[in-house]
């Protein structure tokens, strides 16, 4: 009875190979991709204190709630703004502006507000001549309050009509970032 | 040589069946009472290929010593239904309702994965998002719902998610069978009566080489696939081998492509048999399924404000001027192997024992769009390994009573591979089931009867990685006890009418997506989380089903069936909008409510004469909750199919050659509109009804050594545009415009 023999081994190596399940601890995936943290700081041009919008969510998605600090501004007045942007679940934080910069084409940051009178500008380009974001010109006209959206795309379709000035509209692509800031112009 | 051929079903002689015989290139056709005749043979050993309208082609080997009168069996199918025959319920074997596809019918139809196949049948839809990637829905319930048998094995990899298809080559198949049961005693898997059930052939006793080879084209996604099988049965050793290669490119909607949605296969198949007595055989079954889905690059969106923006459009975002073969992210990666030793002992004439052993390794990366060239990094990758064991007694009596028993065990180690760089949406866990069952059944008079019970005890052991800082392991062990049972009748009323009735209760407990999801959902822009409180569903099914032969030219068959679901589960919207860095979202929790689904399928078949027939069929289902009062969401559309066909019942002769079986038909299908459905359930409302005409033509042609079969079919001739509510690429774009599909197999 060879053939039995050898079923019952194939049937025995079968049983040990498919029972060998181990139950270790999960491996914490190193999450190098998050965002965590958006700074937009505004220096007002001619010198004074800067101004810093900030959206800081430490543990990412789901956990705690984000902490969501917006700011006062000076009415007619023009400011150089920057966005800088944070993984802080790494330590030491990791800047995440870099991998927008070094992907300049594939990224459009969008502003809008409510506020009349304000006006954010791009004071910067990518390789191509088009619009980034990172670098802009803020400006203040009358007293008022209200909100001012940072959106950054991945992705966007850079020539499609109106992108360039800044309407998200035809712009496409996936959401990277939406933070709103609630601010006041005195 | 002489012989008669007949109806396995009817017993009745079958005219017009064509026989030819391979060694001598002769043929010939039987006559009113399905006698044939070859003269002047030699003795020795003859190839018989044997066909007739409506039949699947047969092929027998024939040991002639002298003069002999045979006599031959062929399944005559019972109804043709959609593009696809299906068999009919002739056997007694169960009370529950079976509906099976055959090989032909597959083979036809190469082009489609299992999904799409099995939606030929009544009461089957599919859950898709974009066409390539579906899954079956019976009686509206998919998913984790659902157990697919695969060989005898309960299939297993990632069922939980909506977006995720069944890994399983449907060219392998012999027959492809969906029960649209009460409760499935028989198989493991937490599964509320339906089943879909993939079996291979055997290989049979051919001591030659035989095989066949299919090759199809198709004009939407310049679409190429080919399938090749061989088989051959040796003394030592019968064996059979089943590859297919399948690809195809963006497949174009209407008047648009769309992009990124092409898709790959690559699958190989072995199977051995061996008899090492009259009693005792065994096989080994070993599989490889591998394949690359494409999703709509416009469907891929960052949150809620896209998603809003997304529903506006006419064309999705990112719709290419150009065809084009690329596969990028958004992508699927999947690949499933599967190791199958089955073994079974023949006691005696009345009673045998069947041992199986199978291990399976499921494994699955999607790729999501990313930045700083983490694009090629998966964004979910799931390993999956598991290990059945089963063994099943049967044993049946003179007196009509019939008894099954078995017992089995599904060993499960689901891991997540760290490279996502992403929290896991589904946690790492260990599952351990092991369940029993007794079935047993008697035959009385026209009566059919059967009565079983059985039980399920799950051991989950789950690791879950924490959503706040610092990430720690948060460790649960749960173990749940599962019964089911059922009963049921088949009654033979007359030999043309029957009626069949089957009552069923099946608990089914949460899993492991349902009580530990945590996460963004990126396809649905909603953050989903699991319930730790979840406990086990409870279904009460019951059916009802009627089959009439009212005469020669009518077949009918209808099914009613209801089924409460106490503690249904299911993912609710809560009042909560969660704020992250990428947007708000909503956010859903798994909840449990009590819920009814109840419907019916009708199918009927008007024969106008020997050539020309029609079919209609129809099917009404709806879902609600009851302790919501609301209806349920994902459940399918009423809709309503019509076919006029022709075949030829005697080969049309084209100059030496003849064209056998040739047929063609006309079909139309209409899908209703969801309106069992609130406004507030969904983003957008669902959408309109929509119709679509098709058509088919195929034929058989003998050739010296070889058989081939051509077919060429057209889906949505009319280019309609459309949207279906079950796929959820309609949110995005439409569905798939007019596809021309031109098949040629051949057998040898």
């Amino acid at each position: 009875m060879t053939y039995s023999k050898a079923f019952f081994i194939a049937l025995l190596g079968f049983a040990i190979f498919f029972t060998a399940c181990k139950d270790d601890d999960p491996v914490i995936p190193h999450e190098e991709e998050v965002i965590t943290t958006l700074k937009y700081t505004l220096t007002p041009t001619g010198g004074g204190t800067p101004v810093e919008f900030s959206f800081q969510d430490l543990d990412g998605d789901g956990g705690n709630d984000p902490v969501i600090t917006g700011g006062s501004l000076s009415a007619n007045q023009s400011y150089t703004g920057s966005i800088e942007l944070l993984n802080e679940l790494e330590s030491p934080a990791e800047d995440i502006t870099e991998e927008i910069e070094e992907e300049d084409e594939e990224h459009q940051f969008f502003f809008q507000t409510n506020i009349a009178g304000l006006a954010i500008d791009y004071a910067d380009q990518d390789a191509n001549g088009n619009p980034l974001g990172l670098n802009s010109t803020l400006t203040t006209t009358n007293a008022g309050t209200g909100t001012v959206t940072i959106i950054l795309r991945h992705e966007p379709n850079k020539t499609a009509a109106g992108v360039s000035d800044g309407d998200i509209t035809n712009a496409g692509g996936e959401t990277d970032i939406e933070v709103t800031f609630d601010v006041d112009v005195q | 040589m002489d012989g008669y051929i007949r109806d396995s079903g009817t017993d009745e002689p079958l005219e017009y069946v064509t026989i030819y015989m391979k060694e001598s290139a002769q043929g010939t056709m039987t006559d009113s009472l399905g006698y044939f005749q070859f003269k002047d043979l030699c003795a020795g050993h003859y190839h018989l290929v044997m066909s007739h309208v409506g039949c699947e082609a047969k092929q027998t080997l024939v040991e002639l010593r002298g003069d002999s009168t045979l006599e031959f069996f062929m399944d005559h199918t019972h109804a043709v239904l959609e593009d696809i025959v299906i068999e009919g319920r002739t056997s007694l074997l169960s009370t529950q309702e079976i509906e099976t596809i055959n090989r032909q019918a597959i083979a036809d139809h190469a082009q489609q994965n299992l999904s799409n196949i099995l939606e030929s049948i009544t009461g089957v839809t599919t859950l898709r998002n974009g066409n390539s990637i579906s899954k079956p829905v019976i009686h509206g319930l998919y998913g984790n719902r659902i157990t697919i048998i695969n060989n005898g094995i309960p299939q297993s990899g990632q069922q939980w998610g909506n977006d995720h298809s069944p890994e399983i080559d449907p060219l392998v198949a012999n027959t492809v069978s969906v029960v649209k049961g009460t409760s499935a005693l028989e198989y493991m898997g937490n599964n509320l009566g339906s089943l879909v059930i993939v079996a291979p052939a055997k290989i049979g006793q051919e001591p030659h080489l035989h095989g066949s080879a299919r090759y199809y084209f198709e004009t939407n996604g310049l679409g190429h696939g080919l399938n090749l099988n061989l088989n051959q049965s040796t003394p030592a050793v019968a064996w059979k081998v089943n590859g297919t290669l399948k690809k195809a490119g963006d497949r174009k909607a209407a008047h648009y492509f769309l992009n990124n949605t092409g898709s790959q296969e690559a699958n190989l198949a072995l199977q051995l048999e061996k008899v090492f007595s009259d009693t005792w055989t065994v096989d080994v079954y070993a599989s490889t399924f591998n394949t690359k889905l494409g999703v709509l690059r416009g469907s891929h969106i960052g949150n809620l404000t896209d998603l809003s923006e997304a529903l506006t459009r006419e064309v999705p975002f990112f719709t290419p001027d150009t065809f084009s073969y690329r596969l990028e992210a958004p992508m699927q990666q999947v690949g499933h192997h599967l190791l199958k030793l089955h073994s079974t002992y023949i006691i005696d004439a009345s009673q045998k024992i069947d041992f199986t052993l199978a291990g399976q390794f499921n494994n699955r990366k999607e790729f999501d769009v990313r930045r700083s060239g983490r694009t090629d990094i998966p964004a979910l990758s799931l390993q999956q390994y598991s290990f059945f064991a089963e063994g099943k007694y049967i044993k049946s009596w003179e007196n009509g009573w019939g008894l099954k028993a078995g017992a089995q065990f599904n060993g499960i180690e689901n891991n997540n591979n760290p490279e996502t760089g992403i929290l896991p949406l589904v946690p790492d866990y260990l599952s351990y089931e092991s369940g029993a069952y007794l079935l047993i059944s008697k035959k009385y008079r026209h009566f059919f009867l059967d009565l079983g019970a059985r039980y399920d005890r799950m051991h989950q052991k789950v690791a879950t990685i924490s959503g706040t800082i610092p990430r720690s392991i948060i460790r649960y062990d749960t173990v749940y006890h599962n019964l089911s049972s059922s009963g049921g009748f088949r009654w033979l009323i007359s030999p043309n009418y029957s009626i069949s009735g089957n009552l069923g209760f099946t608990s089914r407990n949460p899993a492991i997506n349902e009580l530990y999801s945590q996460g963004l959902h990126q396809g649905v822009s909603g953050i989903e989380e699991g319930t730790l409180t979840l406990t086990s569903e409870q279904s009460f099914k019951a059916t009802l089903g009627f089959v009439a032969k009212v005469n020669k030219a009518i077949d009918f068959e209808s099914l009613v069936y209801y089924q409460a679901i106490n503690n249904y589960i299911f993912l609710n919207p809560q009042n909560e909008i969660r704020l992250t860095i990428r947007g708000a979202f909503p956010v859903f929790k798994y909840a449990q409510t009590d819920a009814e689904i109840f419907g019916i399928d009708l199918s009927s078949t008007f024969r106008l004469n020997h050539s020309a027939y029609v079919d209609i069929k129809y099917s009404y289902i709806q879902g609600n909750d009851l302790t919501q009062d609301l209806p349920l969401i994902n459940i399918p559309s009423n809709n309503v199919m019509g076919r006029i066909g022709y075949q030829f019942e005697k080969p049309l002769k084209i100059g030496k050659k003849q064209l056998e079986n040739l047929e063609f038909n006309v079909d139309y299908r209409y899908v209703f509109r969801q309106n069992n459905l609130l406004p507030e359930q969904d983003f957008v409302l669902p959408p309109d009804g929509y119709g679509l005409l098709g058509l088919n033509l195929s034929t058989d042609i003998q050739l010296a050594k070889t058989r081939l079969r051509v077919t060429a079919q057209v889906d949505n001739l009319l280019n309609t545009s459309y949207r279906d509510y079950l796929n959820r690429q309609r949110y995005f774009a439409d569905d798939w415009g007019v596809n021309v599909i031109l098949g040629v197999g051949v057998s040898f």
